[in-house]
């Protein structure tokens, strides 16, 4: 086993797998760029090295700082959680030889599977059925062919893409070049890659995806499905395990995880990775992309199977065979996971970041929280504003529901705007409770507007607490810049 | 201390007689209440009001306070009725707007200059923060009188970026 390895990575996820390093004996290595010197993975790290200033591009992205700094502590492995280089077949293969071990599939998996192409074709030829679509990236001639071969609505992906970057939907011909241009360009920045290519949009589909863990000795399972249909800009922002509709049909799980482990075999894959599937109202399911890492919404899966996948995937990276068979995998119970974001809802989900001056954190039964954030921190404006998963694990859906919404209510944050208020009132939304899901799940959310009717009194309270605070700001230091008429009114008032 | 409300669009004024911790109170001319408040933690407010326990959560937004009890969200406004209440940004009257940053983040690109007309859905400036970039467009046609963002700015949310006409 590796006597120390190096995190690739930033936020919760550098937090997350830390935690099991640690619970292996295992010796941790961060890095950090100028704006994460605070951050609470290099605080907790049992060392760290600076790459580079704020911009990914300068310093996580870096492959050269990385390996440098894992050269220079003696790292012999890396885990590269998810996003910046976890997909890069360039970087596991610089790992590779460096004779460093990289803690995923080969570059050459990465490579087949990576491209969201190139992983069609390898579907195609294991018999996976897939969503119409181009095989490559496209002009805008092609796009504009395929629209009139096809009919709209249609899909615009960054070939290199993950997490909902570089995707536009397209209704209509007239919107295609600029949208076409806006995808391109956001996929350049994103993943320095420009190529976009298109495909048929499939209307009201739920997203379910599905777990597989490989080793090096050919042994391949799936730890079952998630359900990913809450999402928000295309990106999932509620997942749960079991999805309510595998629930209801059992043998969706053993027919998607077959398929999954059968696209994953044919590309020699090992290690953690996960099979996306679009499923649509007719419970077809459509082979969609295959993420070669670890997931974001990985923790539902191993509170109902009880496993470690971090673990896992390092003892598979030293060498090891995988610790069970098919047979003996088992799902009890139900979990669901929120991602707490620093975001606002009301505002079209735009990014929230800033200082927190309040955090309380849920606790209590069944309850699993995988954050980087601390009070007093400031969530800074350069990355992603996840800011921690709060998972929970229950008997059932219902008492899972039960326990997050109670979970939820704990959970504040104060300073800065999160989503946290928001997935009550989902969590609280018949259409939820009855496991109506689908990826514009929100946006028709927002639509219908449910009313999210609160106790009576609360408004009185709530005036009552805004009196209170804007007559209790005396001094102009306290007032925020750029401070408001209310506030200043209520503050002269005050002085009178 | 008198003080108007507008909470979640509708209008209240409250009367504050006393201070904290012992609050007496009253809204209109309704009749007078008691609460007991404590602040246990910077913009937290822990009131019992006849023995019933809510916790107020208020953070500041740039043009209200945002009250969070047990997950339900209030906008709320103060104004002292004794000031007339001064013109707020972005209405300085009829034709003239101010185009704020909607989040913290930077200024990423300009796309316009002073005296410049657009049309509604031009692209004035884009912002971004944590890798996601939004474009500010123009709502109805317009000539662009001020510019304030520089690109590469840092601005906070709800700050002036262009000032149309």
């Amino acid at each position: 086993m590796f006597r120390k390895v190096l995190i690739a990575n930033r936020g919760e996820i550098a937090v997350r797998v830390m935690r099991t390093l640690r619970e292996m004996g295992i010796s941790t290595v961060a890095v950090y760029s100028d704006a994460d010197r605070t951050s609470l993975h290099v605080r907790m790290a049992d060392e760290a090295e600076h790459v580079g200033p704020s911009p990914s591009g300068e310093s996580y992205l870096r492959i050269d700082r990385i390996l440098d700094a894992a050269r220079k502590y003696g790292a012999e492995a890396i885990h590269p959680g998810y996003g910046f280089l976890s997909e890069n077949a360039e970087f596991a293969a610089a790992c590779e030889d460096s004779g460093i071990v990289f803690i995923g599939p080969s570059a050459a998996s990465i490579r087949s599977m990576g491209s969201k192409t190139a992983a069609r074709q390898v579907a195609i030829a294991a018999g996976t059925p897939v969503v119409p679509g181009t095989d490559h990236g496209v002009t805008a001639e092609e796009a504009r062919e395929f629209g009139r071969t096809h009919g709209y609505p249609v899909l615009l992906k960054a070939v290199a893409g993950g997490g909902g970057k570089g995707m536009r939907r397209v209704d209509r011909e007239a919107d295609l070049e600029s949208a076409l241009r806006d995808a391109s360009s956001e996929a350049e920045r994103s993943f320095r890659n420009a190529e976009v290519y298109v495909e048929k949009l499939i209307e009201r589909p739920r997203h379910i995806e599905i777990q597989l863990m490989g080793d090096r000795h050919g042994n391949m399972i799936h730890l079952g499905e998630r359900e990913c249909s809450i999402q928000r800009r295309h990106q999932k922002v509620l997942e749960e395990c079991p999805s309510p509709l595998v629930a209801r049909y059992p043998e969706m799980r053993r027919e998607m995880g077959e398929a999954a482990v059968r696209a994953a075999r044919a590309a020699g894959y090992y290690n953690a990775g996960t099979v996306e599937f679009l499923v649509d109202q007719d419970r077809h399911f459509y082979f969609l992309e295959m993420n070669t890492r670890l997931q974001v919404e990985h923790p539902v899966t191993e509170l109902v199977t009880g496993l470690d996948l971090v673990r896992m995937q390092v003892e598979i990276a030293a060498g090891g065979r995988l610790p069970l068979t098919q047979e003996e995998v088992s799902w009890r119970g139900s979990s669901i996971e929120c991602r707490i974001y620093a975001e606002d809802p009301y505002n079209n989900f735009l990014p929230y970041p800033g200082k927190l001056t309040r955090l309380t954190r849920p606790l209590g039964p069944g309850v699993r929280l995988d954050g980087c954030v601390y009070d007093g921190w400031t969530v800074p404006m350069e990355y992603d504003p996840l800011l921690a998963k709060l998972a929970v694990w229950a008997e059932n859906r219902e008492a899972a529901t039960a326990r997050m919404i109670r979970a939820l209510r704990e959970y504040d944050v104060g300073g800065i705007r999160t989503n946290i208020g928001f997935f009550r009132q989902i969590l609280e939304d018949p259409d939820f409770a009855a496991a109506r899901l689908h990826t514009g799940f929100i946006e028709e959310f927002f639509v219908r507007q449910p009313s999210h009717e609160s106790p009576p009194e609360f408004a009185a309270v709530a005036a009552l607490a805004a009196a209170l605070h804007a007559s209790s700001r005396t001094t102009p230091e306290a007032a925020p810049a750029g401070a408001s008429a209310w506030l200043t009114a209520g503050r002269e008032g005050l002085l009178r | 201390m008198k003080l108007d409300l507008t909470i979640n669009g509708a209008d209240k004024r409250i009367d504050l007689l006393t201070h904290a911790p012992g609050v007496r109170f009253r809204f209109g001319d309704g009749e007078e209440s008691a609460a007991h408040v404590e602040t246990p933690e910077p913009g937290v407010y822990s009131i019992l009001i006849g023995g019933r326990s809510y916790d107020a959560r208020v953070e500041e937004a740039p043009n209200c306070l945002i009250v969070v009890i047990d997950g339900h969200r209030f906008e709320v406004e103060v104004r002292d009725p004794r000031r007339r209440a001064r013109r707020s940004a972005g209405r300085h009257g009829e034709g003239v707007q101010d185009i704020v940053a909607p989040m913290p983040g930077k200024v990423i690109r300009v796309l316009i200059a002073p005296g410049d007309v657009v049309s509604p859905g031009q692209g004035l400036v884009v912002v971004e923060a944590m890798k996601m970039q939004n474009e500010l467009k123009a709502q109805r046609e317009a000539r662009v009188a001020i510019v304030h963002a520089r690109e590469g700015a840092t601005v906070a949310a709800g700050e002036i970026l262009v000032t149309l006409e």
